[in-house]
């Protein structure tokens, strides 16, 4: 079995908001280091392919590049921890138990866009998270760490932790942008992208928190070494969240890359209870399911996305056999249905009805033309919503449809409400 | 603790010989005590023997003392999982009652005075449970010479002052009200003699206690307690009964609280899920186990179902290797054996006598004295023996000399079991030996009945703390009734809030990793439903009624 939690979770650095025990465990080396040699640190984020942590896979560098090149007086820095969707909880740890580590990544991104304003976007059912990160931010103030950026930047650094609305949805970027500044958490049409009109109308760098997460051990250790962690073509480590039928679920630091079989079988312990494995929800979950068949698959972005899936935040829920596979859909679309802001027709009401359609088979009631209808929805929905929400649904909806057709057609079993049984 | 096994063979005096000495010795005397109480419980009550307690080795009260047989039940792991539930449609209430005893059908009544909507399962019938055969009565501090601190040094006294103070506080203060209700539902008592106009109810004096508190209806006391209860949780339309409906697992939501149940539709063999705001176990004890091979006076119900299920969802349990023997219980003919004659008998009057003609204990000594000085006669040869059976004579000729129409007018109950029994109890004493009871532990409440999981409650029996380690005469009818009602009201805050998100068996999951971690995940499944000799399987059941 390779080390765990090499870099993100070392055990060392589990140090909570005390800023000196942070820095006595190695911290601030690469704030100081992006400080000294403020050009740098995009091509170093390029060489060493950083991806967007939240989802997307998006690399790092062209996302900074974009914001750097933007010229304005007051820029901002959004650090994304609104985390919501099921079976992801890898970005309420790292609040947590490394804000420290989130701080001086999003710092250094401060420093290579010019952000005078660095905000931590943070999840309020996370209370611990959110109150450890208003903790560490505290320590931060007056520090000579953060008077040293003010040269720099220009100007001086503020930041600030602001909670979220705790929706699912304001976890998207221009939602962000949108409660940043006052508005309801709602997604709005890009462009314009936040990096170019975002907060008060300034340029604006969201990124999520496991992303800003490495920035500094990159830094720190240079782009080789940060390559050199991961498998195969893939670069560096990532925070996957085991969840479902396994033995040992629970949140695994392993390089980018690992398999799912390595994931479930080695890390996880196995199924739990001598079950048997049936197929995977990837984070989350708005993704394609993985089934036996994909065992083998190395879960990096590209490898995922060469199956026709997406990685996404790196959570995996899996699923034994026995495990009704509409039911689950059901509940994760219930989800989007109530997660959808309703803006858009298409997505309130379509994430609805696929709810009602999916929760009438999964509970024995579906007929043939319920399944009818829930695959034209499939058809006529993506891409109808300002955000990806509805696509999301009707992935997974889709996937499980075509991995799973028999579950869709077995017949109304046998059930129905139980009748008052009284003086029997 | 003690070492020697419980079970070594006897040396006892024989019936025939015990009755003549009985019957030439008319004073009785009492043999002086020669030991203090506590050494006579370690030595001879069963709870104190080396094999009746272990440690819990999972769950909420990990490192626990348990009996060993209970700590199998409720480290057991679950009957089913998500397989079972594929296809099924839920049913959505307010307050989910598991158990339809008194506890369960209060705590129903409380949850629809609040408004809320119930669903009430029984794995039998509605009142069909222990609470019918409760005959003693009920204690209540209404009496002049009474007063609730009595009530409540009394009952903590009694359980060696293991009781939660707080429970303590709430089951005596509630009593005199819980009295009221009853009475409003229609429920009779019994009244003293009064030469003044106006009746009052008739009080009697339960072993352990300072002051008359007993009140009763002759010797079925709880018999008519559930007719009342009955009448009024049948009659009221917000309630749905589901009769012959046992819980075979708890449902959790994402949050970890309560949020239903699994229910088994004994009639349809097939599951159901009932999504609640909140649910209340009301499923009584654990005496169908027959701990160390006692007999036990409980009901066909009395199998641990809402332990297991409350332990398994993360509820803590207290004192789970404390139990109740009732003193007199039938130990011959042996086919009646463990059949209860109430307490009442002797707090009218009747001696407990051993196989030399002689009292040795004060009848009306706390329940565990009580049954520990009796074990102590049957192990030092003391004893009476009959057809094999070894007991202690209890002197119903001598009492009902004195007080001859106590058989039609109080003790109806004894009338018929001795009947049953084939004996004339205004001629002949009769063989007891002490019975399992009441187990005395249980899951951990607060004074609402809430328990350490959000949204599950627990009420009657099954919880654990209002008795300490000991439970008087009387005080478990008013607990059901008083915790019951507690829950129903508690539970019923809960209802109309909104019911989003999962729900689903995520804490089974959690369970079976802590059985795996523990190497116990290949031991026996739970909760039983009935007992080991009605030999129901539940896979079994479904399968044979899916073959039709």
């Amino acid at each position: 079995m390779q080390p765990l939690n090499h870099v993100l979770l070392h055990p060392a650095i589990q140090v909570g908001a005390d800023l000196n025990r942070w820095r006595n465990a190695g911290g601030g080396v690469g704030l100081i280091m992006a400080a000294s040699q403020p050009a740098a640190i995009i091509p170093t984020l390029q060489a060493a392919d950083l991806r967007g942590m939240g989802g997307a896979g998006f690399p790092t560098w062209r996302k900074w590049t974009a914001a750097a090149a933007m010229v304005a007086e007051t820029k901002y820095v959004v650090c994304n921890g609104n985390e919501d969707e099921p079976g992801t909880f890898k970005d309420r740890h790292l609040l947590r138990w490394t804000p420290h580590q989130v701080i001086e990544g999003a710092l250094i991104a401060a420093i290579a866009i010019k952000a005078s304003h660095v905000i931590f976007y943070v999840n309020p059912h996370q209370a611990d998270s959110i109150a450890e990160m208003r903790a560490a931010v505290a320590q931060w103030q007056g520090s000579d760490l953060l008077a040293g950026l003010e040269p720099i930047i220009g100007q001086p650094v503020k930041l600030e932790v602001i909670a979220s609305s705790g929706r699912y949805i304001g976890g998207e970027e221009t939602a962000v942008v949108s409660w940043l500044n006052q508005g309801f958490p709602f997604p709005s049409r890009k462009p314009p992208f936040p990096f170019e009109k975002g907060v008060g109308g300034q340029p604006t760098l969201i990124n999520n928190t496991e992303t800003l997460a490495n920035v500094p051990h990159i830094l720190n250790n240079g782009a080789d070494w940060y390559r050199a962690l991961g498998k195969g073509e893939a670069c560096g480590t990532k925070l996957y969240s085991l969840s479902g039928d396994v033995l040992n679920p629970g949140l695994y630091e392993l390089p980018m890359g690992t398999s799912l079989r390595d994931l479930v079988f080695t890390y996880g312990g196995g199924m739990l209870d001598g079950r048997a494995f049936k197929a995977v929800f990837t984070g989350g979950p708005s993704n394609t399911l993985l089934t036996a068949r994909d065992l083998d698959v190395a879960l990096d972005f590209d490898s995922v996305r060469a199956r026709q899936s997406r990685l996404g935040t790196g959570a995996m829920i899996v699923m034994s056999e026995g495990t009704s596979i509409v039911r689950k859909v059901a509940d994760y679309v219930e989800f989007f249905a109530t997660g959808s802001c309703g803006q858009c027709p298409s997505c309130k009401c379509g994430t609805f009805q696929m709810a009602r359609l999916l929760d009438r088979i999964a509970t024995g009631r579906g007929t043939a033309a319920d399944v009818g209808a829930l695959d034209h929805l499939c058809a006529l929905l993506p891409g109808s919503g300002r955000c990806a929400l509805i696509d999301g649904a009707v992935t997974v909806v889709k996937s499980a449809l075509q991995t799973f057709p028999e579950e869709y057609q077995r017949p109304a079993a046998a059930g129905g409400a139980p009748k008052a049984n009284q003086q029997t | 603790m003690r070492t020697e096994p419980m079970a070594a063979p006897m040396a006892a005096i024989p019936f025939s010989v015990a009755l003549q000495t009985w019957q030439t010795m008319p004073g009785q005397p009492m043999r002086p005590s020669d030991s203090p109480p506590q050494t006579l419980l370690e030595r001879f009550h069963p709870d104190y023997a080396a094999q009746a307690t272990c440690r819990l080795m999972v769950g909420a009260s990990k490192g626990a003392r348990c009996h060993p047989l209970l700590a199998r039940i409720i480290q057991g792991n679950a009957l089913i999982g998500d397989v079972d539930l594929a296809a099924l449609a839920p049913v959505t209430t307010d307050i989910l009652v598991i158990g339809g005893g008194g506890a369960g059908v209060a705590a129903a009544l409380a949850a629809r005075e609040a408004g809320a909507d119930v669903i009430l399962a029984a794995k039998l019938r509605v009142g069909d449970s222990n609470t019918v055969m409760a005959e003693g009565g009920i204690q209540a501090a209404v009496g002049d010479d009474d007063s609730l601190q009595r009530h409540y040094d009394d009952t903590l006294k009694g359980g060696h002052q293991a009781a939660d103070p707080a429970l303590v506080e709430r089951l005596v203060g509630q009593a005199p009200a819980i009295i009221r209700w009853l009475i409003q539902l229609g429920m009779h008592f019994d009244l003293a003699d009064s030469p003044t106009p106006g009746a009052r109810l008739l009080r009697k004096r339960a072993g352990g206690t300072t002051a008359a508190r007993i009140l009763s209806y002759r010797d079925f006391t709880g018999l008519e307690m559930m007719r009342v209860l009955r009448e009024a949780v049948e009659l009221d339309r917000g309630v749905t009964i589901l009769n012959r409906h046992p819980a075979v697992e708890l449902l959790s939501n994402d949050h970890g609280h309560c949020a239903g149940a699994v229910l088994y539709d004994l009639e349809h063999a097939t599951l159901r899920i009932i999504r609640a705001r909140a649910v209340i176990l009301a499923t009584g004890g654990a005496g169908r186990l027959h701990l160390q091979g006692f007999a036990t006076s409980n009901h066909y119900g009395a199998t641990a179902d809402g332990l297991a299920l409350a332990y398994r969802i993360g509820a803590r349990v207290r004192d789970m290797d404390s139990f109740q023997f009732h003193p007199t219980g039938i130990a011959w003919p042996q086919h009646l054996a463990g059949g209860l004659i109430s307490e009442a008998v002797r707090s009218l009057g009747a001696k407990l006598i051993n196989g030399l003609g002689e009292r040795f204990i004060d009848e009306l000594a706390p329940r565990d004295l009580v049954t520990a000085a009796i074990l102590r006669e049957c192990a030092e040869g003391r004893g009476v023996v009959r057809d094999g059976q070894v007991g202690v004579l209890l002197d119903t000729p001598g009492l009902l000399a004195e007080k001859p129409d106590l058989l039609s007018r109080q003790l109806v109950s004894l009338a018929h079991l001795a009947d049953r029994c084939g004996i004339d109890p205004r001629r002949e004493p009769l063989l007891i030996r002490p019975t399992l009871h009441y187990q005395n532990g249980g899951v951990e409440i607060d004074r609402h009945g809430a328990t350490a999981v959000p949204g599950l409650y627990c009420a009657g029996e099954v919880a654990g703390g209002i008795h300490g380690r000991n439970r008087l005469m009387g005080n478990a009818l008013l607990d059901i009734l008083v915790f019951g009602r507690e829950a129903g009201k508690a539970a019923a805050t809960l209802a109309g809030t909104p019911l989003t998100g999962r729900v689903g068996l995520e804490h089974v999951r959690d369970w079976q990793r802590q059985l795996t971690y523990a190497g116990l995940i290949n031991g026996p499944r739970s909760p039983l439903l009935y007992p080991a000799y009605g030999n129901f399987d539940l896979r079994a059941h479904m399968a044979t009624a899916r073959k039709g």
